[in-house]
C-alpha cells in the first residue's frame, strides 16, 4: 500500500523537515573536518605559543562559566543579579579559607565553595520571591556591593590586604594542566546546563519567565524551580570562584568589584546571546583573548597609547556591543553560534535564530 | 570607641544625604517618565565632578566656567542617553533597558580612565576653609557641606515650581500617567522623555560638582561605587514616584551610612554603611513596598 507522502495542505511542510532525513557520509564527513579544525586550532594555539596563553585561556573558561551563572538567571529563569562579583567572590574566597586555613585538598575547597555559592544564591533567591523585577535588581546591586565593601574586607575570613592563598591541586599545577581542569569542569557545567534546559526543570522554568503567574495556574511550583534557579546559578558561581582563585593563586578583594567581574559577566552572557550556551562560551572566550591580543596587535602597529590602555579598550568596546547586541541582534553571537551547532547536529545550515530571541526574555513582571 | 558620637555623623549625613537625595530625584524623574531604573545615574555624577576637573586642572579656566562645563558632562550625557540607548530600546522589556543603562555604564568608565587615566583627580571646593563651627555641637561643617544641602533645597524648590506651576512640568506628569492620552492632547513624548533625561543628568552632574570636593579627590566610576546605590536606596525609601520622597529619602540614607560608618568600627565590621543599606533596603521592601510616600510599588 502505498501511502501518501504528500502533506494535507500544500506548504505544510515545517522549515526543518528534510526528505532525505539527515547529511550523507560527506556531510558527516564535513561536519567531523570542522570540528577536527577547531580543535586543532586551539591547540595549536596552546601549545605553540608560550605557555601564558593557556592561563589566559583558562581565564577565559572561568569568565565562560560565570556568565553560564548569570545565564541561569537572566535567560533561563527571568530573574536577574547585578551583584555576582558576591557570587564568584564568595566562592573564591570560600575556596582559599578550606584550602589555606582548614587545610584541606582543593577539591574540598571545590566542594565548599560550590556549597557555599549555592546556600548565598538560595538566601537571595528567597527574597526574590518576595521582591520582584526591578526592585530585586537593585537588591542584588546591593547584594553585590556588601560583599565587596563587607564580607571581603573581613581579615578572618579572607587574610585582609594579604589576600588568601589557594595553591592548585597537584597534577594541574602548570598553567596548561590547569587549563585542562578548567575545560573539564565547563565541560559538567554544560552537561548540568544541557539537562537543565531539555528537562521538566527548564520547561518550568521557561513557563516562570514568561509569566510566574500563568506558571502557577499550569501547577508549575513557582517557588521551588525559583529557588532551583538561584542554587543553580549559585553553583555555577561558587565552582568559577573556585577556579578564579586557584588561577590567581592568591585571592584578594581588588578582584571582586561591581566594575570588574558583575558588569562583564553580565555582558557576556548577553552579547554571547541569553540561552545560548555555546554562544557565551565562544563570546567568554573572544573577551579574555580581545585583551590579550590587542596589546600585541597594537604593539605590532606601533600603537603604545593602545597598547598600555588594551584592558580598557576592550571593556569600552564591550559596553558598546552589549548596546548594540541589545538593540539590534537580542540572540546576541548565538546567532552565528546557534547555526552551526545545529549543522554540527546533523541539520541544515541556516542563520538566524531558532525561535524566541534572547534579550526579549529577561523581563521580569512586578 | 567608646562613645557614640552624635553631632559628626549628623553633619555628615545630612550633607551626604542632601548629595543622594539630588541623584535620588533624577532616578525619580526617570521612573516617573520611562519606568526605567537608570544605572548610569552614578556615571552623571563622575561627569559632573570630572567635567568640572578638566575645565578647572586641564583648562585653567576660572571655577565657575569649570563648573558650568561640569554641568554640561552631565546634560550631554543625560541627552545622549536617552537618544543612543533608551529610545531605540523604548517597547522593550524593563529589564533589557536597564541592561542597556548598566552596559553604558561600563562603557563610560573605561572611557573616564582612557581620557583621565587611572589616578585619583583632585576636586577643589567652592569655598575653602575650615567651615564654621555648627551650634551647641562641637563639631565643624565645611562651606561646601552647607552648599550642598542649600542646593538639594534649592533644586526642591525649583522642581516644586516647575511640577506645579510651569505647563512643562504639567506636561512631564501627565507623560508618566498616561502617555497615550498624552499624545492625543498635543504633548510630544520624545521631547519630554528627552527633557527628563537631560534633567536628570543635570542634577546628577550638580551632585558631583559639589560632593567631589568633600571628599577632596575622586577617580573614574566615583559616582557608580559611592552614590549609585545610596541614591537607589533612597529613592526606593521614598516611594520609587515621589520626589519629595526621594528628598526625605536621601536624607535619611546619608543619616544611616553616617551612623554606620562613624559608629561602627572597621575592625568589628568592614564597609558598615553597605550593609546598613542593604538592611535599610530590605526592611523598606519588605515590610512597606510602596517606600513612605510612595503611591504604587
Amino acid at each position: 500500500v502505498a501511502i501518501d507522502l504528500e502533506p494535507a495542505v500544500a506548504g505544510d511542510v515545517l522549515p526543518e523537515a528534510r526528505p532525505h532525513g539527515g547529511p550523507n557520509a560527506v556531510g558527516w564527513l564535513g561536519r567531523a573536518v570542522f570540528v577536527a579544525a577547531v580543535g586543532a586550532i586551539c591547540l595549536y594555539y596552546i601549545f605553540h605559543f608560550e605557555p601564558s596563553h593557556s592561563d589566559v585561556l583558562a581565564s577565559g573558561v572561568i569568565v565562560g562559566i560565570g556568565a553560564l551563572s548569570l545565564n541561569v538567571l537572566v535567560g533561563y529563569s527571568g530573574q536577574i543579579s547585578l551583584g555576582h562579583q558576591a557570587f564568584i567572590g564568595i566562592g573564591a574566597f570560600t575556596s582559599a579559607y578550606v584550602i589555606s586555613q582548614s587545610q584541606q585538598s582543593f577539591y574540598a575547597g571545590l566542594a565548599a565553595a560550590a556549597v557555599v555559592g549555592i546556600a548565598q544564591a538560595v538566601v537571595l533567591g528567597l527574597v526574590a520571591l518576595r521582591v520582584r523585577g526591578l526592585y530585586f535588581a537593585l537588591v542584588t546591586l546591593v547584594w553585590g556591593f556588601v560583599g565587596e565593601n563587607s564580607i571581603f574586607r573581613l581579615e578572618s575570613f579572607t587574610g585582609g590586604g594579604a589576600g588568601q592563598d589557594a595553591p592548585r591541586p597537584g597534577g594541574f599545577t602548570t598553567d596548561r594542566a590547569y587549563l585542562g581542569l578548567c575545560v573539564i569542569v565547563l565541560g559538567v557545567i554544560l552537561l548540568i546546563d544541557w539537562r537543565l534546559v531539555a528537562t521538566k526543570a527548564g520547561r518550568a522554568m521557561q513557563a516562570l519567565r514568561e509569566s510566574p503567574q500563568v506558571a502557577a495556574n499550569y501547577g508549575v511550583n513557582v517557588r521551588a524551580y525559583t529557588l532551583l534557579a538561584f542554587a543553580v546559578a549559585g553553583f555555577y558561581a561558587g565552582v568559577a570562584g573556585a577556579l578564579f582563585g586557584s588561577r590567581r593563586l592568591n585571592v584578594v578583594s581588588e578582584d571582586f568589584t561591581f566594575a570588574q567581574i558583575a558588569l562583564p559577566y553580565l555582558i557576556v552572557a548577553i552579547v554571547g546571546g541569553l540561552r545560548r550556551r555555546g554562544g557565551i562560551v565562544v563570546f567568554a572566550l573572544l573577551f579574555v583573548l580581545g585583551g590579550d591580543w590587542l596589546p600585541e596587535l597594537a604593539k605590532s602597529l606601533g600603537v603604545t597609547y593602545i597598547e598600555q590602555r588594551a584592558g580598557l579598550f576592550i571593556q569600552a568596546l564591550t559596553g558598546v556591543l552589549a548596546v548594540l547586541t541589545l538593540i539590534f541582534q537580542p540572540d546576541g553571537l548565538g546567532t552565528v553560534t546557534a547555526p552551526i551547532g545545529r549543522w554540527l547536529k546533523g541539520g541544515p545550515f541556516r542563520l538566524g535564530g531558532s525561535g524566541a530571541s534572547g534579550a526579549e526574555g529577561i523581563d521580569v513582571r512586578p | 570607641m567608646l562613645a557614640f558620637s552624635i553631632a559628626q555623623p549628623l553633619v555628615l549625613g545630612v550633607s551626604n544625604g542632601a548629595a543622594i537625595g539630588l541623584v535620588a530625584i533624577g532616578l525619580v524623574l526617570i521612573y516617573k517618565s520611562s519606568r526605567v531604573f537608570n544605572f548610569v545615574a552614578g556615571e552623571f555624577v563622575t561627569l559632573g565632578a570630572f567635567g568640572t576637573y578638566v575645565g578647572d586642572q586641564i583648562l585653567d579656566l576660572p571655577y565657575p566656567l569649570a563648573i558650568a562645563l561640569g554641568l554640561l558632562f552631565g546634560l550631554v550625557a543625560g541627552l545622549l542617553t536617552e537618544r543612543l540607548v533608551i529610545r531605540p530600546l523604548a517597547n522593550r522589556p524593563r529589564v533589557t533597558i536597564l541592561v542597556g543603562t548598566a552596559a553604558l555604564a561600563s562603557l563610560l568608565i573605561p572611557v573616564e580612565i582612557i581620557i583621565g587615566g587611572a589616578k585619583f583627580f583632585g576636586a577643589r571646593p567652592i569655598v575653602g576653609g575650615l567651615g564654621f563651627k555648627v551650634p551647641v555641637a562641637d563639631v565643624y561643617m565645611s562651606w561646601q557641606q552647607l552648599i550642598i544641602v542649600c542646593t538639594l533645597a534649592g533644586a526642591g524648590l525649583f522642581l516644586a515650581w516647575f511640577f506645579g506651576r510651569t505647563d512643562l512640568g504639567l506636561a512631564v506628569l501627565a507623560t508618566s500617567q498616561e502617555p497615550t492620552a498624552s499624545r492625543l492632547v498635543g504633548i510630544r513624548l520624545n521631547r519630554i522623555t528627552l527633557l527628563t533625561w537631560g534633567l536628570a543628568g543635570l542634577l546628577g552632574a550638580v551632585a558631583g560638582v559639589l560632593l567631589a570636593p568633600v571628599t577632596s579627590q575622586f577617580q573614574a566610576g566615583y559616582g557608580t561605587t559611592t552614590i549609585l546605590i545610596a541614591a537607589f536606596t533612597a529613592a526606593v525609601v521614598g516611594g520609587m514616584t515621589s520626589v519629595p520622597g526621594a528628598f526625605v529619602g536621601g536624607l535619611l540614607v546619608g543619616l544611616v551610612q553616617a551612623f554606620a560608618q562613624i559608629n561602627i568600627s572597621s575592625k568589628t565590621l568592614p564597609g558598615a554603611n553597605s550593609v546598613a543599606t542593604l538592611v535599610m533596603l530590605l526592611a523598606v521592601l519588605l515590610a512597606r513596598p510602596t517606600g513612605l510616600l510612595g503611591k504604587e510599588a
